[in-house]
């Protein structure tokens, strides 16, 4: 193996896990756009509808970044996936009892649950799709340009109580999620250092809380007041 | 204090190929004074008294260094005291009327021998694969002729204290042994005697810990909390960048 | 009783001391690469210098297989020393050199060595040094990124090298490093888990050995062309002591009555810093590591029975003996006479504790004149370990100690190329008697193991190789098939016993003989006494042992048994050495000769000289046999610390 490393690198659990971790920072850096886009929302429904159309306008560029983004996420719950599955095999016999041993360990509830928050998020991301990408298309006028009108799709989503709270439930299964992922993926990648080690592990939790606060934000405000 | 009376429920296993079970176990007037194993002792005087069979564990320089022994008491690898291993937990540890459960390492790669003795073997074949640095008997520079910073030696050492008891791979939810693996490959990245075959010793280390079955580290940072030598998952990140660093170049 | 000294022969080389080694390098033979692939080494134990042996022997391209008891080699107990590796460099410019080493380790050694042994152990602990910073063994370092130092007892320099307290784990995770390197390369082959229970003497020569798989029960027989036992010292003798639980005497106490001799049995090291006996289930004792005696004060108040808090006590109130007796060496006086004086002043009445049986080690002077920062660098993890045992903060009451069992100084005799007496067996490390005379001085042990199995063992086993006819020896041959089947019925004879008492019991029992009358301080009487005891203790063993389990799966009892009764005959021949040394020197205190000032009074006259016991058969008594000591270079004194 030392001779030619290329092969298997991917495949060890030391190279699983730099897979998930870039895999999982892309995917996190577009949570955080879209969370953004998102908020274009409160401005206004034709400052919302022109910053979709103009995301919908970058023709092949989108293409590519649409591939790229598949590809995460399709490693990501592979590896995911995977890495369970054999991690399980890896203690045939359970314990009678087991407990964290406490600080400093970073053994949270969102550490341990990193495969359900995950299938879930993948189920989601599959309705989510159906729901907008490939959901009734609404077109509308603004400033001249005739474009998509996500806006009113928004609202007709986000009106039923079910899909509302859902969709809130899920994002903070997300927030859940980034709370370990996020560190997590620093840690994978030897992305770690004393001096800074416990700065990227608070910056997780407040990336966390703040895209769940931003997704959430949305769907609450247009069940609660349109 | 005054001395105590224990209920236990102790793993008990014939040999490899035997399935175990807990079994109940009451030892009285035990002193605060004595060490877990020494605990352990005592019951097994008692057992052997009444014509049983003695409860084997491991243990051997009982002052915290050999790393030879390998308890979970009550859910945790080596007990609740931090940075202690099972010979120097205490019983002034726990109360008069405590149930205490004692159960052996587990993980794939540490099958049970018999009890609460289990294999570790696999320590030591990953260690065969680039656990040092290779230079022959007699071809070493003057000691002083290569300065370290002080910095580097005193992060070296912190790494280099595992005592290879496995506690992190038994603490580690997935059964990954990246703490210990971590910490040999972390000694070497800070001293410069240690860099010519740096490439070669974490992808071969690596290798071997997958090879074992151990599972992959999720972050947990479990090990870290039981290791009887707080040795810092940092190490881990060091050694994902070393084989990183191998992988790329 | 004695015979001259005619049928020991140490072999030391002639010349000058400081080329006796070189020379000899020069004359011995040298095995050619072709020819050592031919070769199969058997090296029983994995401490340092076991490690080390198996190391460097296969670099040089001999076959080895190495044994252990435990589940890994790098459990072995030199995994727990603690304090540090001496070695001449002179690197603080305090005027050391190999020639104050030496000095120091005979004066040190109550002038009981071999001067010629000592001075090659001074002249390669340089080159120890050397080798571990090239394995990577991260020795303390100043902020100029050289190597730290630090001072022993004994000596009035400062060239003990350390990794924070832990410097026996770090060199042998070094040793075992490399060993595990030979393994992948496949010229080690580790067996782990394995005891040995016999060696194995055909035509005179050690031809293999014969040991028991503990997970098994198997017994199994490895043949070779030399056998090297690096089975450490035989401190648990007493049950009490530093040791770790498995160490054990059975491997050499076996080659013993295979026709090794045992020399100096009697020198057993009491370690003056451990922490103190808590109550009858102890089952070992910890060591706290000697150098806390460059910063700590040693102290028991000045009144009998003075039950108050060591922080009520005031100054004026306090006797710090060690500064009170050796102005000149203060707390750093050796082992055996710090060791000694805690003795003393309990005795007097004046320990301290629940039990009387403990001086106090103070840090507060030290604390207050360099800061609770400074001590916690140094000490940290010795003050912890002491607040884990105890319970107690070191850093706000004094430390409680008293001396407990450590190491031995005695052990299987060999030449100056590590040979015994029988040919083709080397012992090595504390196993052996060679360097430490009568007293060790502390960090000597590491040296010593590192020495023999890195520097000395691969060029004087070449000599051998090279110069013995050694046909090939099958394990289906006559001693070893006698071997099996006398440990077959050994085991079996354990079992069978089924008595009424448990092995920790016996041993228990044994101890306690052993730590009362040839402990630290011994009298003809009390040996005389101990050797009507033991033999009786011996006898009731083989009648009312209860062990339990069978013979075919892991049965610590078992192996403990073997290993007690063994203890029960070697308790014996440490009382019967004692007892024929009328004389005190360093570890080996005989009350009837001391100084008016209670210091030992060495017999040089009569006494220079290394007792050697050649084993005679069951029911035998052993005879003595002499090998007298030469001082050519040092001239032995009265050793003063004053």
């Amino acid at each position: 193996m030392a001779s030619k490393p290329y092969d298997t690198t991917f495949l060890t659990t030391v190279g699983k896990k730099i897979v998930m971790a870039i895999t999982g920072l892309f995917l996190v850096i577009f949570v955080v756009e879209h969370m953004l886009g998102n908020l274009f929302f409160l401005v206004g429904a034709d400052a919302y509808n022109e910053y979709s159309h103009k995301l919908l306008s970058l023709g092949p560029l989108l293409w590519a970044i649409e591939i790229v983004l598949l590809a995460a996420f399709v490693f990501h719950a592979f590896y995911g996936i995977s890495i369970t599955l054999y991690n399980k095999s890896a203690r045939p016999e359970k314990y009678k009892q087991l407990r964290s041993a406490g600080k400093p360990s970073r053994k949270t509830i969102s550490s341990t649950t990193m495969i359900y928050t995950g299938l879930i998020l993948l189920i989601f991301l599959v309705i989510h799709l159906k729901s907008f990408k490939y959901g009734t298309y609404y077109s509308t006028v603004v400033n001249g340009v005739e474009m998509r009108d996500l806006h009113r799709l928004m609202v007709e989503k986000f009106s039923t109580p079910l899909y509302t709270f859902g969709y809130v439930a899920v994002m903070i299964l997300l927030g859940f999620h980034l709370r370990h992922g996020f560190w997590s993926a620093f840690q994978s990648l030897g992305a770690n250092h004393p001096r800074y080690s416990a700065g990227i592990y608070t910056l997780g939790v407040f990336i966390a809380i703040i895209l769940a606060i931003g997704f959430v934000a949305v769907p609450l405000w247009i069940y609660f007041t349109q | 204090m005054k001395n105590m009376t224990l209920k236990l429920l102790i793993w008990r296993q014939k040999d490899a190929n035997s399935p175990g079970e807990m079994v109940p176990y009451t030892v009285e007037n035990v002193s605060p004074h004595m060490s877990f194993l020494e605990m352990l002792d005592v019951l097994n005087e008692k057992i052997i008294k009444e014509g049983g069979d003695p409860i084997e564990f491991d243990n051997d320089c009982r002052e915290g260094i050999c790393g030879m022994c390998s308890l979970v008491i009550n859910g945790i690898p080596h007990g609740t005291q931090h940075r202690t291993a099972t010979c120097q937990l205490h019983m002034r540890h726990f109360k008069d009327g405590d149930t205490i459960t004692i159960e052996p390492f587990r993980a794939k790669p540490f099958p049970v021998i018999k009890d609460l003795a289990v294999d570790r073997s696999a320590f030591d074949r990953i260690i065969a694969k680039g656990g040092y640095i290779s230079v022959n008997t007699g071809s070493a520079p003057d000691a002083n002729s290569i300065p370290i910073s002080k910095e580097a030696a005193d992060l070296a050492m912190d790494a280099a204290e595992c005592i290879g008891c496995g506690a992190c791979v038994a603490a580690c939810p997935n059964a990954s042994a990246a703490l210990f693996v971590g910490a040999k490959i972390s000694q070497y990245t800070f001293l410069p005697q240690g860099k010519p075959e740096a490439k070669r010793r974490a992808l071969r280390m690596i290798e071997q810990m997958d090879a074992e079955g151990f599972g992959n580290c999720s972050n947990h940072g479990e090990c870290e909390a039981v290791c009887p030598k707080e040795i810092s998952i940092l190490n881990i990140a060091r050694m994902r960048r070393e084989f990183l660093k191998a992988a790329i170049r | 009783m004695s015979q001259s000294n005619s049928k020991l022969d140490s072999k030391i080389p002639d010349g000058p001391l400081d080329k006796k080694w070189e020379t000899h390098k020069n004359n011995i033979k040298v095995v050619s690469p072709a020819n050592k692939r031919k070769h199969t080494i058997i090296v029983v134990g994995t401490g340092l210098a076991g490690a080390s042996a198996s190391a460097s022997l296969a670099e040089l391209g001999y076959n080895v297989k190495t044994f252990c008891i435990q589940d890994s080699p790098r459990r072995a107990h030199s995994i727990a020393a603690q304090g540090g590796i001496n070695a001449a460099k002179n690197y603080q410019n305090d005027n050391d050199s190999v020639f104050r080493l030496f000095y120091d380790t005979i004066k040190g050694g109550d002038y009981r060595a071999r001067e010629a042994n000592v001075y090659r152990l001074a002249e390669l602990s340089a080159n120890i040094i050397d080798q571990c910073v090239a394995q990577g063994v991260p020795f303390a370092r100043e902020y100029g990124g050289l190597l730290a130092n630090r001072s022993f007892g004994g000596v009035l320099v400062s060239r003990t090298f350390y990794a924070r307290g832990q410097t026996g784990q770090q060199l042998l995770l070094g040793a075992y490093g490399a060993m595990m390197r030979q393994v992948d390369l496949g010229k080690v082959e580790m067996y782990p888990r394995r005891e040995m229970l016999d060696v194995i003497v055909v035509d005179g020569k050690a031809r293999g050995i014969v040991v028991r798989n503990l997970i098994t029960g198997a017994v199994e027989r490895y043949a070779a062309d030399a056998v090297i036992l690096a089975t450490g010292g035989y401190g648990n003798l007493y049950y009490l002591s530093t040791n770790a639980k498995n160490s054990n005497a059975t491997a050499i106490w076996r080659a013993y009555k295979r026709g090794a001799y045992f020399a100096n049995p009697c020198f057993v090291q009491i370690h003056p810093t451990c922490i103190p006996v808590s109550g009858d289930y102890q089952s070992k004792l910890t060591l706290m590591s000697e150098s806390l005696r460059n910063d700590g004060r040693v102290w028991v108040p000045k009144k009998k029975g003075d039950n108050r808090p060591p922080n009520e006590i005031p100054e004026e109130e306090r006797d710090y003996y060690l500064e009170r007796r050796y102005p000149s060496y203060g707390n750093l006086v050796p082992r055996d006479v710090a060791s000694r004086n805690a003795k003393y002043v309990c005795d007097e009445g004046r320990g301290v504790g629940e039990t009387g049986l403990a001086v106090y080690l103070d840090f507060s002077d030290a604390i207050r004149r360099l800061g609770e920062d400074y001590i916690r660098d140094k000490y940290g993890n010795l003050f912890e370990m002491y607040e884990r045992i105890t319970g107690e903060d070191p850093y706000k009451t004094p430390m409680k100690i008293y001396p407990a069992v450590h190491y031995t100084m005695g052990g299987l005799w060999v030449d100056y190329n590590l040979m015994s007496t029988i040919p083709g067996l080397y012992v090595l490390g504390e196993a052996n008697f060679s360097d430490h005379g009568a007293n060790r001085l502390g960090a000597s042990a590491l040296m010593q193991g590192l020495a023999d199995g890195y520097f000395i063992i691969p060029y004087t086993i070449g000599d051998y190789l090279a110069n013995t006819d050694l046909p090939p020896v099958s394990t289906e041959e006559k001693a070893f098939e006698e071997s099996e089947k006398e440990i077959q019925e050994f085991v079996k004879r354990l079992l069978s016993v089924k008595g009424k008492k448990t092995v920790m019991e016996f041993h228990r029992e044994l101890g306690m003989i052993m730590w009362n009358k040839v402990g630290m301080s011994r009298n003809a009487k009390g040996l005389q006494e101990a050797l009507s005891d033991i033999p009786a203790l011996r006898e009731e063993f083989w009648k009312n042992v209860n062990v339990p389990g069978d013979e075919k799966h892991l049965n610590k009892n078992l192996e403990f048994a073997g290993r007690v009764a063994d203890f029960l005959e070697l308790g014996e021949l440490v009382a019967m050495d004692a007892l024929q040394r009328e004389e005190s020197c360093g570890g080996h205190f005989r009350e009837e000769y001391a100084t008016p000032d209670g210091e030992a009074l060495r017999n040089d006259e009569k006494f220079s000289f290394v007792a050697a016991w050649q084993y005679k058969g069951e029911g035998k008594k052993p005879e003595l046999v002499r090998e007298d000591l030469k001082f050519e270079y040092v001239k032995p004194t009265q050793r003063s610390y004053k």
